[in-house]
Protein backbone atom coordinates (compact mmCIF):
# COMPACT_ATOMS: atom_id res chain seq x y z
CA UNK A 1 0.00 0.00 0.00
CA UNK A 2 1.11 3.32 -0.78
CA UNK A 3 0.96 6.40 1.25
CA UNK A 4 -0.66 9.17 -0.90
CA UNK A 5 -1.75 12.39 0.32
CA UNK A 6 -5.04 13.70 -1.30
CA UNK A 7 -4.91 16.56 -2.96
CA UNK A 8 -7.40 18.28 -0.85
CA UNK A 9 -4.64 16.99 2.27
CA UNK A 10 -2.02 18.23 0.77
CA UNK A 11 -3.36 22.16 -0.05
CA UNK A 12 -4.74 21.65 3.97
CA UNK A 13 -0.88 20.67 4.72
CA UNK A 14 0.33 23.85 2.81
CA UNK A 15 -1.52 26.54 4.09
CA UNK A 16 -0.95 25.29 7.39
CA UNK A 17 2.80 25.56 6.92
CA UNK A 18 2.02 29.40 5.30
CA UNK A 19 0.41 29.84 8.38
CA UNK A 20 3.41 28.25 10.85
CA UNK A 21 6.04 30.14 8.96
CA UNK A 22 4.21 33.57 8.88
CA UNK A 23 2.95 33.60 12.44
CA UNK A 24 6.69 32.37 13.55
CA UNK A 25 8.49 35.10 11.24
CA UNK A 26 6.29 37.77 12.65
CA UNK A 27 7.79 36.59 16.27
CA UNK A 28 10.45 36.65 15.38
CA UNK A 29 10.22 40.40 13.42
CA UNK A 30 8.63 42.06 16.10
CA UNK A 31 11.54 40.49 18.59
CA UNK A 32 13.91 41.91 16.50
CA UNK A 33 12.15 45.15 15.99
CA UNK A 34 11.75 45.79 19.12
CA UNK A 35 15.29 45.22 20.78
CA UNK A 36 16.88 46.96 17.25
CA UNK A 37 14.81 50.21 17.73
CA UNK A 38 15.89 50.33 21.22
CA UNK A 39 19.42 49.93 20.74
CA UNK A 40 19.36 52.64 17.70
CA UNK A 41 17.01 55.17 19.99
CA UNK A 42 19.82 54.61 22.92
CA UNK A 43 22.66 54.59 20.35
CA UNK A 44 20.98 57.88 19.08
CA UNK A 45 20.58 59.47 22.29
CA UNK A 46 23.89 58.40 24.04
CA UNK A 47 25.89 60.08 20.60
CA UNK A 48 23.07 62.99 20.67
CA UNK A 49 23.72 64.18 24.49
CA UNK A 50 27.40 63.13 24.12
CA UNK A 51 28.03 65.80 21.68
CA UNK A 52 25.73 68.18 23.33
CA UNK A 53 27.41 67.96 26.86
CA UNK A 54 31.44 68.22 24.64
CA UNK A 55 29.40 71.70 22.85
CA UNK A 56 28.33 73.20 26.53
CA UNK A 57 32.00 72.25 27.69
CA UNK A 58 33.73 74.02 25.16
CA UNK A 59 31.67 77.06 25.32
CA UNK A 60 32.04 77.12 28.66
CA UNK A 61 35.77 76.57 28.62
CA UNK A 62 36.35 79.00 26.04
CA UNK A 63 33.99 81.42 28.27
CA UNK A 64 36.11 81.10 30.99
CA UNK A 65 39.39 81.78 29.10
CA UNK A 66 38.04 84.97 27.65
CA UNK A 67 37.15 86.33 31.63
CA UNK A 68 40.42 84.87 32.51
CA UNK A 69 42.40 87.34 29.50
CA UNK A 70 39.67 90.53 30.39
CA UNK A 71 41.42 90.29 33.97
CA UNK A 72 44.86 89.42 33.12
CA UNK A 73 45.11 92.97 30.88
CA UNK A 74 43.06 94.87 33.74
CA UNK A 75 46.44 93.53 36.12
CA UNK A 76 49.08 95.88 34.22
CA UNK A 77 46.78 98.52 33.99
CA UNK A 78 46.19 98.91 37.54
CA UNK A 79 43.00 98.77 37.92
CA UNK A 80 41.80 96.23 41.19
CA UNK A 81 44.53 94.46 40.58
CA UNK A 82 43.61 92.56 43.44
CA UNK A 83 40.08 91.60 41.95
CA UNK A 84 41.57 90.63 38.43
CA UNK A 85 43.88 88.35 39.72
CA UNK A 86 41.19 86.62 41.97
CA UNK A 87 38.91 86.71 39.05
CA UNK A 88 42.06 84.68 37.23
CA UNK A 89 42.06 82.39 39.70
CA UNK A 90 38.31 81.79 39.83
CA UNK A 91 38.45 81.49 36.08
CA UNK A 92 41.14 78.47 36.62
CA UNK A 93 38.81 77.37 39.29
CA UNK A 94 36.01 76.98 37.29
CA UNK A 95 37.68 75.39 34.56
CA UNK A 96 39.43 72.32 36.49
CA UNK A 97 36.08 72.40 37.83
CA UNK A 98 34.28 71.74 34.32
CA UNK A 99 36.94 69.40 33.34
CA UNK A 100 35.77 67.74 36.52
CA UNK A 101 32.34 67.78 35.22
CA UNK A 102 32.36 66.90 31.51
CA UNK A 103 34.52 63.55 32.57
CA UNK A 104 31.14 62.65 35.13
CA UNK A 105 29.11 63.77 32.36
CA UNK A 106 30.81 61.72 29.76
CA UNK A 107 30.97 58.57 32.07
CA UNK A 108 26.93 59.13 32.77
CA UNK A 109 26.17 59.13 29.60
CA UNK A 110 28.25 56.00 28.45
CA UNK A 111 26.63 54.08 31.72
CA UNK A 112 23.44 54.78 30.85
CA UNK A 113 23.95 53.77 27.03
CA UNK A 114 25.32 50.59 28.62
CA UNK A 115 22.58 50.24 31.08
CA UNK A 116 20.36 50.74 28.00
CA UNK A 117 21.92 48.23 25.87
CA UNK A 118 22.39 45.71 28.63
CA UNK A 119 18.14 46.04 29.00
CA UNK A 120 17.54 45.74 25.54
CA UNK A 121 19.89 42.39 25.26
CA UNK A 122 18.55 40.71 28.39
CA UNK A 123 14.97 41.63 26.92
CA UNK A 124 15.65 40.33 23.45
CA UNK A 125 17.70 37.56 25.43
CA UNK A 126 14.17 37.07 27.92
CA UNK A 127 12.25 37.21 24.40
CA UNK A 128 13.86 33.89 23.00
CA UNK A 129 14.27 31.91 25.92
CA UNK A 130 10.75 32.74 26.33
CA UNK A 131 9.72 31.35 22.58
CA UNK A 132 12.14 28.25 23.25
CA UNK A 133 10.62 27.25 26.55
CA UNK A 134 7.10 27.38 26.17
CA UNK A 135 8.18 25.49 22.65
CA UNK A 136 10.39 23.05 24.31
CA UNK A 137 7.79 21.08 26.33
CA UNK A 138 5.58 20.42 23.25
CA UNK A 139 8.55 19.40 21.32
CA UNK A 140 9.53 16.84 24.15
CA UNK A 141 6.28 15.49 24.33
CA UNK A 142 5.95 15.04 20.22
CA UNK A 143 9.61 13.21 20.65
CA UNK A 144 8.29 10.92 23.26
CA UNK A 145 4.74 10.71 20.60
CA UNK A 146 7.16 9.71 18.24
CA UNK A 147 8.90 7.41 19.68
CA UNK A 148 5.95 5.61 21.21
CA UNK A 149 4.00 5.56 17.27
CA UNK A 150 7.52 4.39 16.24
CA UNK A 151 7.60 1.43 18.66
CA UNK A 152 4.44 0.60 17.28
CA UNK A 153 1.88 1.93 19.84
CA UNK A 154 -0.33 3.70 17.13
CA UNK A 155 -2.35 4.92 20.09
CA UNK A 156 0.42 7.45 20.78
CA UNK A 157 -1.04 10.87 20.46
CA UNK A 158 0.33 14.25 22.08
CA UNK A 159 -1.98 17.12 23.68
CA UNK A 160 -2.23 19.94 21.79
CA UNK A 161 -1.83 23.18 23.05
CA UNK A 162 0.96 25.97 23.62
CA UNK A 163 2.04 27.94 20.48
CA UNK A 164 0.06 28.24 17.56
CA UNK A 165 3.25 26.77 16.30
CA UNK A 166 3.62 23.38 18.46
CA UNK A 167 0.04 23.38 18.68
CA UNK A 168 -0.41 23.01 14.57
CA UNK A 169 2.63 20.64 14.62
CA UNK A 170 0.60 18.67 17.36
CA UNK A 171 -2.37 18.42 15.45
CA UNK A 172 -0.59 17.65 12.32
CA UNK A 173 1.30 15.02 14.67
CA UNK A 174 -2.28 13.23 15.80
CA UNK A 175 -3.95 13.93 11.88
CA UNK A 176 -0.67 11.51 10.78
CA UNK A 177 -0.84 8.78 13.85
CA UNK A 178 -4.60 8.29 13.49
CA UNK A 179 -4.31 7.83 9.49
CA UNK A 180 -1.86 5.52 10.22
CA UNK A 181 -3.98 3.68 12.87
CA UNK A 182 -6.63 3.71 10.38
CA UNK A 183 -4.80 2.19 7.70
CA UNK A 184 -3.13 -0.78 10.04
CA UNK A 185 -6.51 -1.28 11.38
CA UNK A 186 -7.03 -1.88 7.57
CA UNK A 187 -4.24 -4.30 7.08
CA UNK A 188 -5.39 -5.81 9.74
CA UNK A 189 -8.69 -6.52 8.79
CA UNK A 190 -7.61 -7.68 5.25
CA UNK A 191 -4.75 -10.66 6.64
CA UNK A 192 -7.52 -11.67 8.74
CA UNK A 193 -9.73 -11.83 5.14
CA UNK A 194 -6.58 -13.76 3.99
CA UNK A 195 -6.47 -15.90 6.46
CA UNK A 196 -9.78 -16.87 6.82
CA UNK A 197 -10.03 -17.10 3.26
CA UNK A 198 -6.98 -19.50 2.73
CA UNK A 199 -8.62 -21.56 5.45
CA UNK A 200 -12.00 -21.91 3.72
CA UNK A 201 -10.01 -22.43 0.43
CA UNK A 202 -8.24 -25.48 1.64
CA UNK A 203 -11.15 -26.98 3.61
CA UNK A 204 -13.40 -26.54 0.50
CA UNK A 205 -10.38 -28.42 -1.57
CA UNK A 206 -10.81 -30.93 0.27
CA UNK A 207 -13.82 -32.76 -0.26
CA UNK A 208 -13.38 -32.75 -3.77
CA UNK A 209 -9.94 -34.04 -3.05
CA UNK A 210 -11.31 -36.54 -1.02
CA UNK A 211 -13.53 -38.38 -3.98
CA UNK A 212 -10.21 -37.73 -6.52
CA UNK A 213 -8.08 -39.49 -4.61
CA UNK A 214 -10.53 -41.86 -3.16
CA UNK A 215 -12.04 -43.25 -6.76
CA UNK A 216 -8.39 -43.24 -8.12
CA UNK A 217 -7.91 -45.83 -5.17
CA UNK A 218 -10.87 -47.94 -5.87
CA UNK A 219 -9.33 -48.37 -8.85
CA UNK A 220 -6.13 -49.20 -8.07
CA UNK A 221 -7.54 -52.03 -5.97
CA UNK A 222 -8.96 -53.51 -9.26
CA UNK A 223 -5.45 -53.10 -11.43
CA UNK A 224 -5.80 -56.75 -12.58
CA UNK A 225 -8.69 -55.30 -14.50
CA UNK A 226 -6.59 -52.44 -15.89
CA UNK A 227 -4.04 -52.08 -18.89
CA UNK A 228 -0.65 -51.10 -17.66
CA UNK A 229 -1.00 -47.86 -19.68
CA UNK A 230 -4.23 -47.40 -17.24
CA UNK A 231 -2.13 -48.10 -14.37
CA UNK A 232 0.23 -45.76 -14.94
CA UNK A 233 -2.24 -43.09 -15.41
CA UNK A 234 -3.74 -43.69 -12.41
CA UNK A 235 -0.43 -43.76 -10.64
CA UNK A 236 -0.03 -39.89 -12.03
CA UNK A 237 -3.57 -39.22 -10.48
CA UNK A 238 -2.85 -41.03 -7.18
CA UNK A 239 1.00 -39.05 -6.92
CA UNK A 240 -0.86 -35.81 -8.13
CA UNK A 241 -3.90 -35.63 -5.32
CA UNK A 242 -1.20 -36.84 -2.66
CA UNK A 243 0.92 -34.08 -3.55
CA UNK A 244 -2.67 -31.51 -3.88
CA UNK A 245 -2.94 -32.91 -0.11
CA UNK A 246 0.71 -31.77 1.25
CA UNK A 247 -0.03 -28.54 -0.37
CA UNK A 248 -3.41 -28.06 1.18
CA UNK A 249 -1.67 -29.61 4.52
CA UNK A 250 0.93 -27.07 4.70
CA UNK A 251 -1.01 -24.39 3.41
CA UNK A 252 -3.29 -24.78 6.21
CA UNK A 253 -0.46 -24.92 8.66
CA UNK A 254 0.50 -21.79 7.36
CA UNK A 255 -2.71 -19.78 7.58
CA UNK A 256 -3.23 -21.12 10.83
CA UNK A 257 0.53 -19.73 11.91
CA UNK A 258 -0.64 -16.35 10.32
CA UNK A 259 -4.07 -16.78 12.40
CA UNK A 260 -2.19 -17.36 15.44
CA UNK A 261 -4.29 -20.48 15.58
CA UNK A 262 -1.12 -22.65 15.29
CA UNK A 263 -1.18 -24.49 18.41
CA UNK A 264 1.79 -26.97 20.07
CA UNK A 265 2.28 -28.81 23.22
CA UNK A 266 5.08 -28.80 24.54
CA UNK A 267 6.48 -31.37 26.93
CA UNK A 268 10.31 -32.41 27.95
CA UNK A 269 11.20 -35.12 25.29
CA UNK A 270 14.46 -36.93 24.84
CA UNK A 271 16.49 -35.96 21.57
CA UNK A 272 17.12 -39.40 20.95
CA UNK A 273 12.91 -40.15 20.57
CA UNK A 274 12.81 -37.16 18.17
CA UNK A 275 15.44 -38.07 16.21
CA UNK A 276 14.60 -41.39 15.80
CA UNK A 277 10.46 -40.18 15.20
CA UNK A 278 12.13 -38.79 12.07
CA UNK A 279 14.47 -41.58 10.94
CA UNK A 280 11.31 -43.85 11.25
CA UNK A 281 9.20 -41.49 9.00
CA UNK A 282 11.78 -41.28 6.56
CA UNK A 283 13.29 -44.47 6.27
CA UNK A 284 11.14 -45.45 2.70
CA UNK A 285 12.10 -42.60 1.09
CA UNK A 286 16.12 -42.69 1.87
CA UNK A 287 15.82 -46.53 0.80
CA UNK A 288 14.24 -45.54 -2.40
CA UNK A 289 17.10 -43.28 -2.93
CA UNK A 290 19.53 -45.21 -1.81
CA UNK A 291 20.59 -42.59 0.46
CA UNK A 292 22.31 -43.39 3.86
CA UNK A 293 21.41 -41.23 7.30
CA UNK A 294 23.99 -41.34 10.17
CA UNK A 295 23.57 -39.86 13.29
CA UNK A 296 25.32 -37.85 16.07
CA UNK A 297 23.80 -37.23 19.09
CA UNK A 298 26.33 -35.54 21.71
CA UNK A 299 25.33 -38.10 24.96
CA UNK A 300 24.68 -35.88 27.55
CA UNK A 301 22.22 -33.91 25.97
CA UNK A 302 19.28 -32.31 28.06
CA UNK A 303 15.72 -32.90 26.82
CA UNK A 304 14.44 -30.52 24.61
CA UNK A 305 10.74 -28.74 25.14
CA UNK A 306 9.09 -30.02 21.79
CA UNK A 307 6.03 -30.91 20.86
CA UNK A 308 6.67 -34.61 19.39
CA UNK A 309 4.59 -34.71 16.43
CA UNK A 310 5.30 -30.86 15.24
CA UNK A 311 8.96 -31.28 15.75
CA UNK A 312 8.77 -34.80 13.80
CA UNK A 313 7.32 -32.17 11.05
CA UNK A 314 10.18 -30.29 11.12
CA UNK A 315 12.90 -32.69 11.29
CA UNK A 316 10.69 -34.71 8.23
CA UNK A 317 10.55 -31.13 6.18
CA UNK A 318 14.40 -30.67 6.63
CA UNK A 319 15.29 -34.44 5.79
CA UNK A 320 12.60 -34.64 2.92
CA UNK A 321 14.71 -31.36 1.15
CA UNK A 322 17.82 -33.25 1.61
CA UNK A 323 16.93 -36.22 0.34
CA UNK A 324 15.17 -34.22 -2.68
CA UNK A 325 17.70 -32.15 -3.35
CA UNK A 326 20.96 -34.31 -3.07
CA UNK A 327 21.58 -37.49 -5.41
CA UNK A 328 20.81 -40.92 -5.02
CA UNK A 329 23.17 -42.04 -2.91
CA UNK A 330 24.50 -39.23 -1.28
CA UNK A 331 24.74 -38.97 2.53
CA UNK A 332 23.08 -37.35 4.90
CA UNK A 333 23.94 -36.37 8.71
CA UNK A 334 21.30 -35.72 11.51
CA UNK A 335 23.46 -33.83 14.40
CA UNK A 336 22.59 -33.06 17.74
CA UNK A 337 24.80 -30.68 19.97
CA UNK A 338 24.02 -28.57 23.43
CA UNK A 339 24.23 -24.77 22.65
CA UNK A 340 23.74 -22.76 25.99
CA UNK A 341 20.64 -23.51 27.23
CA UNK A 342 19.28 -24.89 23.60
CA UNK A 343 19.12 -27.97 21.87
CA UNK A 344 20.25 -27.73 18.53
CA UNK A 345 19.77 -30.09 15.83
CA UNK A 346 21.10 -30.07 12.37
CA UNK A 347 20.37 -31.93 9.13
CA UNK A 348 23.73 -31.85 6.92
CA UNK A 349 24.05 -33.27 3.68
CA UNK A 350 26.56 -33.39 1.11
CA UNK A 351 24.60 -32.13 -2.01
CA UNK A 352 25.41 -29.56 -4.89
CA UNK A 353 24.85 -26.77 -2.31
CA UNK A 354 22.47 -23.48 -2.35
CA UNK A 355 23.45 -19.99 -3.77
CA UNK A 356 23.94 -17.42 -1.29
CA UNK A 357 21.77 -15.24 -3.06
CA UNK A 358 19.02 -18.20 -2.42
CA UNK A 359 19.93 -18.79 0.89
CA UNK A 360 19.01 -15.48 2.23
CA UNK A 361 15.44 -16.19 1.47
CA UNK A 362 15.09 -20.13 1.79
CA UNK A 363 12.48 -20.11 4.68
CA UNK A 364 10.04 -17.65 2.81
CA UNK A 365 7.31 -19.17 1.47
CA UNK A 366 7.58 -20.91 -2.18
CA UNK A 367 11.19 -20.08 -2.08
CA UNK A 368 13.08 -23.42 -4.17
CA UNK A 369 16.43 -24.01 -4.54
CA UNK A 370 17.48 -24.33 -8.59
CA UNK A 371 17.35 -28.02 -8.40
CA UNK A 372 13.23 -27.68 -7.44
CA UNK A 373 12.55 -25.60 -10.12
CA UNK A 374 14.13 -28.50 -13.18
CA UNK A 375 14.62 -31.08 -11.31
CA UNK A 376 11.15 -33.25 -10.47
CA UNK A 377 10.95 -32.53 -6.50
CA UNK A 378 8.09 -33.47 -4.82
CA UNK A 379 8.09 -30.65 -2.43
CA UNK A 380 5.35 -27.85 -1.54
CA UNK A 381 7.84 -24.79 -1.65
CA UNK A 382 6.67 -24.34 2.31
CA UNK A 383 8.29 -26.82 4.05
CA UNK A 384 11.13 -24.60 5.45
CA UNK A 385 8.30 -21.75 6.48
CA UNK A 386 6.37 -24.73 8.28
CA UNK A 387 9.36 -25.46 10.11
CA UNK A 388 10.23 -22.03 10.76
CA UNK A 389 7.12 -21.05 12.01
CA UNK A 390 6.80 -24.51 14.15
CA UNK A 391 10.02 -23.98 15.67
CA UNK A 392 9.75 -20.35 16.60
CA UNK A 393 6.42 -21.48 18.12
CA UNK A 394 8.56 -23.45 20.57
CA UNK A 395 10.95 -20.17 21.29
CA UNK A 396 13.50 -21.67 19.32
CA UNK A 397 15.29 -20.76 16.00
CA UNK A 398 16.06 -21.86 12.45
CA UNK A 399 19.34 -21.75 10.44
CA UNK A 400 20.66 -22.55 7.19
CA UNK A 401 24.24 -22.47 6.07
CA UNK A 402 25.93 -23.69 2.64
CA UNK A 403 28.30 -23.32 0.38
CA UNK A 404 28.10 -24.56 -3.38
CA UNK A 405 29.32 -27.57 -4.61
CA UNK A 406 29.87 -28.55 -0.86
CA UNK A 407 26.72 -29.36 0.53
CA UNK A 408 23.94 -27.52 3.08
CA UNK A 409 23.22 -27.66 6.84
CA UNK A 410 19.15 -27.12 8.04
CA UNK A 411 19.32 -26.62 11.89
CA UNK A 412 17.26 -25.44 14.52
CA UNK A 413 17.14 -25.32 18.37
CA UNK A 414 14.91 -26.10 21.20
CA UNK A 415 14.75 -24.57 24.36
CA UNK A 416 16.19 -27.29 26.75
CA UNK A 417 13.50 -28.56 29.62
CA UNK A 418 13.75 -27.21 32.96
CA UNK A 419 13.75 -29.60 35.85
CA UNK A 420 10.54 -28.38 36.84
CA UNK A 421 9.03 -29.96 32.91
CA UNK A 422 8.11 -26.76 31.59
CA UNK A 423 9.90 -24.90 28.74
CA UNK A 424 11.10 -21.40 29.72
CA UNK A 425 8.80 -18.91 28.41
CA UNK A 426 8.00 -21.14 25.05
CA UNK A 427 4.88 -19.73 23.68
CA UNK A 428 1.68 -21.83 23.41
CA UNK A 429 0.38 -20.34 20.44
CA UNK A 430 1.79 -18.59 17.67
CA UNK A 431 1.29 -14.65 18.70
CA UNK A 432 -1.05 -12.88 17.04
CA UNK A 433 1.10 -10.50 14.68
CA UNK B 1 -16.77 -58.03 11.89
CA UNK B 2 -19.37 -56.58 9.64
CA UNK B 3 -21.43 -54.04 10.85
CA UNK B 4 -24.49 -52.13 9.48
CA UNK B 5 -23.34 -48.65 9.14
CA UNK B 6 -25.42 -45.35 8.51
CA UNK B 7 -23.80 -42.52 6.42
CA UNK B 8 -24.36 -39.18 5.91
CA UNK B 9 -23.17 -36.37 3.75
CA UNK B 10 -24.41 -34.34 1.43
CA UNK B 11 -22.09 -34.98 -1.70
CA UNK B 12 -23.27 -37.48 -3.84
CA UNK B 13 -20.20 -38.67 -5.16
CA UNK B 14 -18.26 -38.67 -1.04
CA UNK B 15 -21.51 -40.97 -0.49
CA UNK B 16 -20.71 -43.31 -3.65
CA UNK B 17 -17.07 -43.92 -2.32
CA UNK B 18 -18.36 -44.67 1.00
CA UNK B 19 -20.85 -46.51 0.24
CA UNK B 20 -18.32 -48.99 -2.51
CA UNK B 21 -15.62 -48.95 0.09
CA UNK B 22 -17.39 -50.06 3.17
CA UNK B 23 -19.32 -52.47 1.10
CA UNK B 24 -16.40 -54.06 -0.19
CA UNK B 25 -14.65 -54.08 3.43
CA UNK B 26 -18.01 -56.10 3.96
CA UNK B 27 -20.01 -53.59 5.68
CA UNK B 28 -24.11 -53.26 5.06
CA UNK B 29 -24.24 -49.24 4.36
CA UNK B 30 -27.50 -47.22 4.42
CA UNK B 31 -27.21 -43.48 3.76
CA UNK B 32 -28.66 -40.07 4.07
CA UNK B 33 -27.54 -36.77 2.66
CA UNK B 34 -28.13 -34.80 5.67
CA UNK B 35 -29.11 -34.36 9.38
CA UNK B 36 -32.60 -34.61 9.22
CA UNK B 37 -32.17 -38.01 7.24
CA UNK B 38 -30.05 -39.46 9.77
CA UNK B 39 -33.23 -38.36 12.12
CA UNK B 40 -35.35 -39.95 9.84
CA UNK B 41 -33.46 -43.02 9.27
CA UNK B 42 -33.37 -43.86 12.93
CA UNK B 43 -36.62 -43.28 13.65
CA UNK B 44 -37.79 -45.54 10.68
CA UNK B 45 -38.68 -49.07 11.65
CA UNK B 46 -36.47 -52.00 11.09
CA UNK B 47 -33.14 -52.88 11.72
CA UNK B 48 -31.39 -50.03 13.51
CA UNK B 49 -27.03 -48.77 12.45
CA UNK B 50 -24.35 -50.19 14.83
CA UNK B 51 -22.44 -47.18 13.63
CA UNK B 52 -22.93 -43.68 12.63
CA UNK B 53 -20.77 -42.16 10.00
CA UNK B 54 -21.53 -38.11 9.65
CA UNK B 55 -20.42 -35.50 8.12
CA UNK B 56 -19.53 -32.44 10.45
CA UNK B 57 -21.45 -30.26 7.92
CA UNK B 58 -24.74 -30.62 6.36
CA UNK B 59 -26.73 -28.19 5.21
CA UNK B 60 -29.94 -27.65 7.25
CA UNK B 61 -29.27 -30.02 10.03
CA UNK B 62 -25.26 -30.77 10.35
CA UNK B 63 -24.11 -34.47 11.57
CA UNK B 64 -23.38 -32.66 14.81
CA UNK B 65 -26.89 -31.12 15.12
CA UNK B 66 -28.42 -34.25 14.38
CA UNK B 67 -25.87 -36.40 16.83
CA UNK B 68 -27.31 -33.79 19.69
CA UNK B 69 -30.74 -34.64 19.02
CA UNK B 70 -30.03 -38.12 18.96
CA UNK B 71 -28.06 -38.40 22.38
CA UNK B 72 -31.18 -36.13 24.05
CA UNK B 73 -33.35 -38.81 22.41
CA UNK B 74 -31.66 -41.35 23.86
CA UNK B 75 -29.98 -43.10 21.35
CA UNK B 76 -26.57 -43.96 21.87
CA UNK B 77 -25.29 -45.64 18.70
CA UNK B 78 -21.78 -45.11 18.12
CA UNK B 79 -20.64 -42.19 15.82
CA UNK B 80 -17.81 -40.97 13.49
CA UNK B 81 -17.15 -37.83 12.27
CA UNK B 82 -15.78 -36.90 9.18
CA UNK B 83 -14.11 -33.44 8.75
CA UNK B 84 -12.12 -30.92 6.72
CA UNK B 85 -11.03 -29.59 9.96
CA UNK B 86 -8.70 -32.27 10.66
CA UNK B 87 -8.28 -30.80 13.90
CA UNK B 88 -11.66 -30.67 14.82
CA UNK B 89 -12.30 -32.07 17.68
CA UNK B 90 -13.71 -29.48 20.94
CA UNK B 91 -16.23 -29.56 24.02
CA UNK B 92 -18.89 -31.41 24.37
CA UNK B 93 -17.26 -34.76 22.43
CA UNK B 94 -17.09 -37.00 25.36
CA UNK B 95 -21.33 -35.75 25.71
CA UNK B 96 -22.16 -36.38 21.86
CA UNK B 97 -20.51 -39.73 22.34
CA UNK B 98 -18.13 -38.98 19.22
CA UNK B 99 -15.94 -41.55 18.81
CA UNK B 100 -13.27 -39.81 16.89
CA UNK B 101 -12.79 -37.63 13.74
CA UNK B 102 -12.05 -38.81 10.29
CA UNK B 103 -10.36 -36.45 8.58
CA UNK B 104 -10.32 -35.49 4.59
CA UNK B 105 -8.89 -37.08 2.29
CA UNK B 106 -10.10 -40.29 3.88
CA UNK B 107 -7.30 -42.83 5.21
CA UNK B 108 -9.47 -46.29 4.76
CA UNK B 109 -7.70 -48.93 6.34
CA UNK B 110 -7.81 -46.46 9.60
CA UNK B 111 -11.03 -45.94 9.24
CA UNK B 112 -12.21 -49.63 8.93
CA UNK B 113 -9.88 -50.02 12.31
CA UNK B 114 -12.02 -47.45 13.65
CA UNK B 115 -15.18 -49.28 12.91
CA UNK B 116 -13.72 -52.20 13.91
CA UNK B 117 -12.72 -50.98 17.05
CA UNK B 118 -16.46 -49.59 18.05
CA UNK B 119 -18.40 -52.21 17.02
CA UNK B 120 -17.22 -55.29 18.77
CA UNK B 121 -18.48 -54.34 22.22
Amino acid sequence: MKFRASRASQQAYSRRRLRLSQSLAKRLTIGFTIAFAVLAALAVIGVARFIQQRQDFEDAIARSYQSEIQARTRIPQGRHPAAARATVLAQQRRRRALRDDISNQTRDTALLVGAGLIAALTGAALLFSGLISSMRRPLENLVEASEQLAAGDLEARVKVGGLSETASLGRAFNEMAAELQRRAGERDQLDRMKDEFVLTASHELRSPLTSVQGFAELLMMERDKLSPEQVETVEVILDNSRHLVRLLNDLLDLARSDAGRLKIEPRPTEVETLVEDAERAMRGQLEARGQALSTAIDPDLPRASADRDRVRQVMVNLLTNASEYCPEGAAIEVKATRIDADVEIAVIDNGPGIPQDQLEHIFERFTRGDAGLTQRVGGTGLGLAIAKSLVELHGGSVAAESTPGGGSTFSFRLPAATASGDAPHAPLEAEAR
Amino acid sequence: MMARVLVADDSETILLLLRTRLEMAGHEVQTATDGQGVLDALKAAGPKPDLLLLDAMMPRISGIDALRELRAGGVDTPALIVSAHEEASGDGDEMLGIGGYISKPIDFEALFERIAELTSG
